[in-house]
Parts: structure tokens; C-alpha cells; sequence
């Protein structure tokens, strides 16, 4: 059996991401590795909004704030999703990180300290723009690092 | 989480994109355009102009998807970025100047028919889909954003109806993104239809003004069917009738959010209604004020004679800032395309996507059935 050291699983705290969650956590009991949640809050909304402060800073504002309160609250809920699925696991944390979902996904394939990254094929399309839905496909083909991908 | 970008503050690393959008553009109208009004292909005279209506706008815009979605394969490159998201002003900014082509009197003309026949759309627009959202069993919030999207002005209409109606940030996605795909459909096949129906300008102009979402799509879509930027044009049409729609943006999602709220059980908290006096000061289009300023400053003469038809020519300073505005948007468009993400435009879909395409395709269809049975109604400048 492959020996893993440090596992990272990507966590949206919806029900997509539970069945992945678990997988991450039964193969971090097995191994005895250590464990990261990842949650990406997506900073490309002002970019797939491509609204100017021309026609109306006050709205577009609003918007991006709007935007970034719910993604807050889904960080939140994916925390609450980490922590229940860990209780009792020795080496175990948490992580929110700010970009691209799909590109900050594909640099944790890529680092050398990741083991295996475990990832849902819904993660993070309850809080995303259509074209996380190619999520998946592309870390896919990006990671170098060993990628399972679940659901 | 902002992404807007102060001018002088980003414009030493917006120079890259901006060197490569404007010798886009320069290549477009001093080379390419030029060659396409000579060229022969298969003994037809000028194919590319006279059968596909090519002109430096459109080519622009495509240049501009192109660069993103295959030269840059998807996203473009940080070097680039920022002189791409600065060349999205220039629309705005050639939309502000263009209320030079106006006098008071010549808005108050043209406004107070596009006045009924975009209130007409927005009203009709509305209640449609609300209506088909219901039979849908749509989400009310998802309702609320696609009725204002569908029937103001796109993408800044669903931005600011979103926070006032709790739509969820997936649900807004989807209907941008089917807002997007069906104008910029439009933008391309309007041109078209205009010179295949022998449509005048002014018939083009009011038609496309009613039935196109997006601010920057009207204006693509005006100037690939007449690049003139003069009074009487189908870009001054077409932009009289946008700016009336975009007016109604604050009225819009009042109505909206009280339409929202009206549905939901007292006791549940959250943002409630805002008066539409808050809603006028942070929901009103800024660009609207410069444009309504520049019609003033033309009326009073700031810029000599106008040059409307049958009256005196255009004073070299009117001429001057017709020059640089097409020029202008030739910049904002090129900008416009690169903001064209494939990726997103090809995973939108069910709900939103269906309710998208029947409602803005009606629209689109009822505005040009309209615009050939009043022609001899509509007013020109």
C-alpha cells in the first residue's frame, strides 16, 4: 500500500464535497498523514463581471461585496465540513486561499510536499462561475503530482 | 475582490496591453481594412466587406477574442491584464463623447420616442419573466436578476439587482454568462439582418438600441452596421435608446426588489427594501451624467456646429472628436473582445440558460417586427 504523508483535500462544505472529504480522511487515518482542507475564495469576479466603474461604482461594489460575503459563509461551512470529518485526527488543519480555484488547485497538484490531493468533480460549483465546471479536466491534465479525483 | 483600475495609478503596467490593443487597431483600419475593400476572392468584388459586413469593429473584437481564447489559450497573460481591463473605460469614455453628436433639442426628439418604446420592452420584459420564471418554478432571487437583466441592460442590471434580491452567486453566474453568449450572438448577426432587410439607419439604430442587452454589444453592433459616427447614424440611434434603457436601471431594481420582498415571509431578516432615493444614488450609471454633460456643453455651442443634415457643416472640432471616438472604440472593443471567455459562455446552461434564450430571442424578434411597422413613425435627427 503507498504510504502518503501529506494529503490535501479541496472543501466547499456542500454535500459535493463530503464523499471526497471522507475518502481524504480514511486514507489520512490509514497512512497516518497529515491532513489539509483547502477552500479557494474565487477572485476572478471582477474580471467575469467586466463592468466599469462608469456605469455605476456604487453597484458593482455592492455586488463584489455581496459576492465575497457568501463565499465567506461558504468558507465558513466548509470549515465546519473539515473539522467534523477530522475530530480525532492527529495532524489536521485548514485552509482558506484567495484566486483562481482552478489555478490555485492546479499549484497544489504541483507541489513537491503534496502526497495525493483528493478532489471532488463538483468542488467549489456551488459558489462558482460556469467554467469551474472544467475544474476536474484541467487539474487533470496540469497535476503532476498523484491526483484522485472522486463523484 | 475589486479589480477596477485607477488610471494614472495602473498605467505604467497597462502599457503592454494597451501598446498591443492599439497596434491591433492601427494594423486593422491602415492595412486590413483598406485590403479588404479591394481584395477579390473567388471573382466576387470585396467579399469581406459586402457579404460578412467585416468592419474594423468587428474585426477588432475578434482580434480581441482571439488573443484571449487561443493565442493566450484561455486567460491572458499578467503582463497583459492590466492594459485590457483599462481599455474597458474607453467605451464608457467614447459613449461620454459621443453625446457630442447631440443637442438638447435633438434628444428631447429622439428620447421622447425611445422613451415609450423602451419603457414598452423593459415593462413587457419584466412581466414576462416573471411570469415564465413562476411557471418554471424558478428560485424568486434567480427570477428577479434575469427579469432586470433581460430587460435593462444585461450584465450591470444583474450586478445590481443581485445583493437586493439575495441572489446567489452560481445563479447570477449563469444568467451573465447567458446574457453574454446571446449578445454577443446578436452583435454579430445584427449587421446582417440590418443590410439584409435594407433597414435605414435610424430603423437599425432603434431596433438594436431596444433588442440587444449589453451597452458595449449595442455599440459593436451599431458601428459594424455603419461605422459613422455622425448625427443620424445607427450609433447615434441606437445609443439614444440604450442610454434610455440604462436610465431605468435604479427604477428597475426597485421595482424588482419590491416584487422580491412583497413574495417572502415577514418575519425573515435580512437586507430588505431600499428607498429608490438610495437606489438612485448608488445604482445610477456614472457614464450617463458625462454623456448628459457633453449634450449640454454641445448645445450651448461648446464645440461649434454639430452638423446635422440639411443644416450647417461640422465645425473642425466636432470633426476632431468623431475621429478619436471611433478610434476610441476601436481600443474599448479590441478590450471588450479579450474579455470574451469562452470557457464561461460554453458552460452555461439549464434554467437560466433556456429562460435566457426565449425571452431575449422574443425581445429581440418583437423589437425588429416593431421597427419595420412603425418606420415611418420613427423620428429622425
Amino acid at each position: 500500500m503507498t504510504v502518503y504523508r501529506h494529503i490535501a483535500v479541496a472543501v466547499d462544505g456542500s454535500t459535493a464535497t463530503a464523499e471526497a472529504l471522507q475518502h481524504a480522511v480514511r486514507l489520512a487515518r490509514q497512512s497516518s498523514a497529515a491532513l489539509t482542507g483547502v477552500f479557494v475564495l474565487d477572485g476572478n469576479w471582477a474580471d467575469f463581471i467586466g463592468n466599469d466603474w462608469q456605469s455605476s461604482k456604487g453597484a458593482r461594489q455592492g455586488f463584489l461585496d455581496h459576492i465575497r460575503r457568501e463565499q465567506e459563509q461558504q468558507a465558513e461551512a466548509a470549515r465546519g465540513q473539515f473539522e467534523t470529518a477530522v475530530a480525532g485526527l492527529e495532524s489536521a488543519h485548514f485552509s482558506v486561499l484567495a484566486g483562481d480555484p482552478t489555478e490555485e488547485l492546479v499549484k497544489l497538484a504541483n507541489l513537491p510536499g503534496t502526497d495525493l490531493l483528493v478532489v471532488s468533480r463538483q468542488v467549489f460549483q456551488v459558489s462558482g462561475r460556469p467554467s469551474l465546471k472544467s475544474l476536474a479536466r484541467i487539474l487533470a491534465q496540469k497535476a503532476s503530482r498523484p491526483l484522485l479525483l472522486l463523484g | 475582490m475589486n479589480g477596477d483600475v485607477g488610471f494614472f495609478r495602473k498605467l505604467p503596467s497597462a502599457l503592454p496591453g494597451l501598446v498591443l490593443i492599439v497596434l491591433t487597431m492601427v494594423v486593422i483600419r491602415l492595412w486590413i481594412e483598406p485590403w479588404m475593400a479591394h481584395t477579390k476572392v473567388f471573382g466576387m468584388e470585396k467579399p469581406l466587406t459586402d457579404a460578412f459586413h467585416l468592419n474594423y469593429i468587428l474585426l477588432g473584437i475578434i482580434c480581441g477574442m482571439l488573443y484571449r481564447n487561443v493565442v493566450f489559450g484561455g486567460k491572458m497573460p499578467a503582463v497583459l491584464d492590466d492594459g485590457f481591463k483599462l481599455s474597458r473605460l474607453m467605451i464608457k469614455t467614447g459613449i461620454i463623447l459621443l453625446g457630442s453628436l447631440y443637442t438638447v433639442q435633438a434628444i428631447v426628439k429622439l428620447g421622447s420616442m425611445a422613451i415609450f418604446l423602451i419603457g414598452g420592452f423593459v415593462i413587457m420584459t419584466i412581466a414576462m419573466v416573471l411570469w415564465i420564471g413562476k411557471l418554471f418554478k424558478l428560485d424568486r432571487s434567480m427570477t428577479g436578476v434575469l427579469a432586470n437583466a433581460l430587460s435593462i441592460c444585461g450584465v450591470s442590471a444583474a450586478v445590481a439587482t443581485s445583493p437586493a434580491v439575495e441572489a446567489k452567486a452560481s445563479q447570477v453566474a449563469y444568467a451573465i454568462a447567458t446574457i453574454l453568449g446571446f449578445g454577443i450572438l446578436t452583435m454579430f448577426i445584427s449587421p446582417f439582418i440590418g443590410h439584409a432587410l435594407g433597414f435605414t439607419d435610424l430603423q437599425y439604430g432603434a431596433w438594436i438600441g431596444t433588442g440587444i442587452l449589453n451597452s458595449g454589444q449595442v455599440l459593436a453592433a451599431a458601428l459594424a452596421f455603419n461605422s459613422n459616427v455622425a448625427p443620424g447614424t445607427a450609433v447615434s440611434v441606437a445609443e439614444i435608446w440604450n442610454i434610455m434603457r440604462v436610465i431605468s436601471i435604479p427604477f428597475a431594481v426597485f421595482a424588482v426588489t419590491v416584487w422580491y420582498w412583497a413574495g417572502k415571509d415577514d418575519s425573515d431578516p435580512g437586507g430588505r427594501k431600499k428607498s429608490l432615493g438610495s437606489l438612485l444614488v448608488e445604482k445610477f450609471p456614472v457614464f450617463v451624467i458625462g454623456f448628459l454633460a457633453m449634450v449640454a456643453l454641445t448645445s450651448m455651442g461648446a464645440f461649434g456646429e454639430v452638423g446635422i443634415k440639411g443644416g450647417p457643416p461640422a465645425s473642425d472640432t466636432i470633426k476632431m472628436l468623431r475621429l478619436w471616438m471611433t478610434w476610441i472604440f476601436g481600443f474599448g472593443l479590441v478590450g471588450l473582445g479579450g474579455y470574451i471567455d469562452f470557457k464561461e459562455l460554453a458552460r452555461a446552461g439549464g434554467t437560466p440558460l433556456k429562460i435566457g434564450l426565449l425571452v431575449g430571442m422574443t425581445k429581440y424578434v418583437l423589437a425588429l417586427i416593431l421597427v419595420i411597422l412603425i418606420k415611418d413613425f420613427l423620428v429622425a435627427i
